[in-house]
């Protein structure tokens, strides 16, 4: 086996409690390299397999048996000295909240720890009749009991999975009472605090009743070319240290020092997105996160960039002793689009998202909707049962995220997700999602190359697909005015592939603020033996995305779904720097189909065929 | 030496790291409506630390590290002459990013 590889992947059968290992195919290998790649493969031949049987990917049950979630490391991941090396990738068929793929990344150490039990993923079919969790230690799987432990909150899990099942480099993934309610919103949690959030992940292993995976083991991850690797590596982090993004703004103030500048440009979604500057916006930054909450920095596994924060709430109604975070997008959903500008209680908020295993995104956004919902008189006052869902309500905004996860109260309706909110009480147009994902902390308006990344997302309303903020605002690689809609779709097309790629290494996207193709085609090259070239890195991205939209195309999603809210596309943006804008999307995505290869959002058998895609 | 003509008062707002190291979050500046101006007048308030840091007197521009906007658009994004007005809210920022 190549480089990088543990060479195994587990296969976990939750109905039959069957367990199996398969070896790591080095051709798919190749061409999808592991993490997100190697899962959307693998995913696909699901669908094959599921179309023969005579069994329509649209008719898959996303909390049913046929759902598959799946675990995965890349060849980077655990290796010393590669950039960021500790985070893994979650991949399922169908998300509950959106019914297209499901997908998310992580940081912290599990990723590595997986690699360190023996196995580079981890593929989960079934359903469990009573609830259990995987036990992954020295190469060998179990799956145990764990109904003492349904019902507990992600940190109670982690720390008593952590003693019970002990050994060396014990990591343990879960889901929170929200997972185990089936929240589409809930999200996998590991180490406490690392989330692989959006669309619902974590209802998936609710819904498998698997409460937790735990690895543990002291399995090295070999490097093909040693000294090649050190030379290469060594510049690569050299060139982290030295790049001040990763050197010097993210360690320092984390990815919270985003809101001063994000407001500054008219684009911090304020108040359900009604408009994109935010009045209060230094009383819930960077800035004063680090003066008045910070007690120390942390980091994942072997990073160094260090981007995470420890936290507390001194004193008052949402004191906590210590959590960790919120990051800017948590800030954002929990603060910003709720009007709320009480840092303590996002603080607050962020963390029962945490506890209860929450995406911060999604509940923010659901809960904003919500707030816009009810002050325009569109929720009858008994389903609200007493809570005061209006802007700014910090306490209100609080106590709505723990209700979400529980399905207390009014939270069984926000529970919902904003999309299936929004249009139960007759205005879908109110929820700020696409494809029923919540959007990120962007506004299209005022930046015009994320809004078409937004809609032509595989798996919905996402930043991290082809964050295309790095050119538009930070000026990384290069400035791009965030106003002009010309040469955006291919700026989208190429952050997509890259980005596929990185999650298929897999490191931390951060590190592409200083590192590039070419940075790791001979990253992998070394760590596989494999001949990478800068191309190649982002042909194999194209590959994985392409793949990756032939799975939602069989799902039943085209070109109609590659859309904005009509708030964006419509309301011009109302005041700030980007006042009088809209989204422009059409044109652009006209461009970006072109790009692509493909018609109406569906990929071209010519395309598939370069791309070396057999469907 | 003749004087610059000062007839124009804009606010500058400095974020993160600018913010720790010059301990200033915001400052009224008067200038001659030139950027190199306005930040030479606010290195008298500041130090003289400050105006190297963000602009590259050498090149008579902005250093191209620095995110610097006016009225909330960046200078790089400006077409045509730039300038500052009566009443400008420049806000100056260390390079950065996140997501």
């Amino acid at each position: 086996m190549a480089g990088g590889y543990v060479g195994k992947i587990l296969k976990v059968d939750l109905t039959t409690k069957n367990v199996s290992t398969e070896p790591i195919d080095e051709g798919v290998a190749k061409k999808y390299l592991g993490g997100k790649g190697y899962a959307v493969y693998l995913l696909y031949q699901y669908i094959k397999e599921y179309e023969l049987k005579g069994l329509s990917p649209k008719d898959i049950d996303p909390l049913g048996p046929e759902n598959v979630l799946i675990f995965a490391t890349g060849p980077g991941t655990g290796v010393p000295r590669f950039p960021s090396p500790g985070r893994y990738h979650v991949m399922a068929l169908k998300a509950p909240l959106t019914g297209s793929i499901g997908s998310g990344n992580a940081g912290g150490k599990w990723g590595t720890s997986l690699k360190n039990s023996g196995f580079d993923g981890i593929v989960l079919e079934g359903v469990s009749d009573t609830p259990v969790y995987l036990a992954i230690v020295d190469g060998k799987a179990e799956i145990r009991d764990a109904g003492d432990l349904w019902g507990r909150n992600i940190f109670d899990t982690t720390r008593v999975l952590t003693s019970v099942v002990g050994g060396k480099n014990t990591s343990v993934t879960c889901i929170g009472p929200a997972g185990e309610n089936l929240v589409p919103m809930a999200v996998i949690m590991n180490d406490e605090h690392r989330a692989a959030g959006r669309a619902g992940l974590g209802a998936i292993m609710g819904s498998k009743k698997l409460k937790a995976i735990v690895v543990s083991g002291d399995q090295k991850v070999s490097v093909a070319n040693p000294e090649e690797f050190k030379d290469v590596a060594d510049r690569c982090l050299d060139a982290l240290k030295k790049n001040p993004v990763t050197g010097e703004g993210l360690p320092t103030y984390g990815t919270a020092v985003l809101v001063n500048i994000i407001n500054n440009v008219g684009a911090l979604p304020y108040k359900n997105w009604q408009t994109g500057v935010n009045p209060d916006a230094e009383s819930i930054s960077g800035e004063t996160l680090s003066e008045k909450y910070l007690i120390r920095k942390n980091m994942c596994w072997a990073c160094t960039i260090g981007c995470g924060r420890v936290t507390n709430v001194k004193s008052g109604p949402f004191q906590i002793l210590a959590s960790e975070g919120p990051e800017y997008e948590s800030i954002w959903a929990l603060g910003s689009s709720t009007g709320v500008k009480d840092l303590d209680a996002v603080v607050k908020a962020n963390h029962y998202c945490d506890e209860l295993g929450l995406d911060t995104i999604s509940s923010g956004s659901t809960i904003a909707a919500a707030m816009e919902l009810n002050e325009k008189g569109y929720i009858p006052e008994e389903d609200l049962q007493g809570l005061d869902l209006k802007f700014g309500n910090a306490s209100a905004m609080v106590e709505a995220v723990w209700r979400t996860a529980y399905k207390v109260g009014f939270g069984k309706y926000l529970a919902l997700g904003s999309k299936k909110l929004c249009e139960s009480y007759g205005h879908a147009e109110l929820s700020m999602s696409v494809k029923g994902l919540e959007m990120p902390a962007y506004d299209p308006r005022a930046v015009k190359g994320i809004g078409l990344n937004y809609a032509t997302s595989n798996r919905g309303g996402c930043h991290v697909t082809g964050y295309t903020i790095a050119p538009e605002v930070a000026g990384i690689p290069e400035k791009l005015d965030p106003l002009a809609t010309e040469g955006k779709a291919l700026w989208v097309k190429i952050f997509q592939d890259f980005t596929s790629t990185v999650n298929s290494t897999i490191n931390c996207l951060f590190d592409t603020f200083a590192l590039g193709a070419k940075d790791y085609g001979e990253l992998l090259s070394a760590v596989t033996g494999w001949d990478i070239s800068e191309d190649e890195i982002l042909k194999i991205g194209e590959r994985i995305y392409n793949l990756e939209r032939v799975i939602i195309n069989r799902l039943g999603f085209d070109g109609k779904d590659d859309t904005l809210p009509t708030r964006l596309l419509k309301e011009p943006m109302p005041e700030g720097p980007a006042k009088g804008q809209v989204a422009d999307l059409e044109k652009m995505k006209e461009e970006y189909y072109k790009l692509r290869g493909w018609v109406n959002g569906i990929p071209t058998p010519g395309k598939l065929r370069e791309l070396e895609i057999e469907v | 030496m003749v004087m610059p003509i000062v007839n124009v008062s804009a606010k500058i707002l400095l974020f993160a790291t600018l913010r720790d190291k010059y301990g200033v979050r915001e400052l009224e500046v008067k200038c001659d409506g030139t950027v190199r101006n306005l930040l030479e007048n606010a290195a008298k308030t500041l130090n003289k630390g400050f105006l190297a840091r963000i602009y590259d007197i050498s090149r008579n521009k902005v250093r191209e590290d620095i995110i610097f906007t006016i009225n909330g658009r960046n200078i790089k994004d400006i077409k045509g002459e730039i300038g500052i007005k009566d009443g400008d809210r420049v806000a100056i920022f260390p390079p950065l990013a996140g997501g």
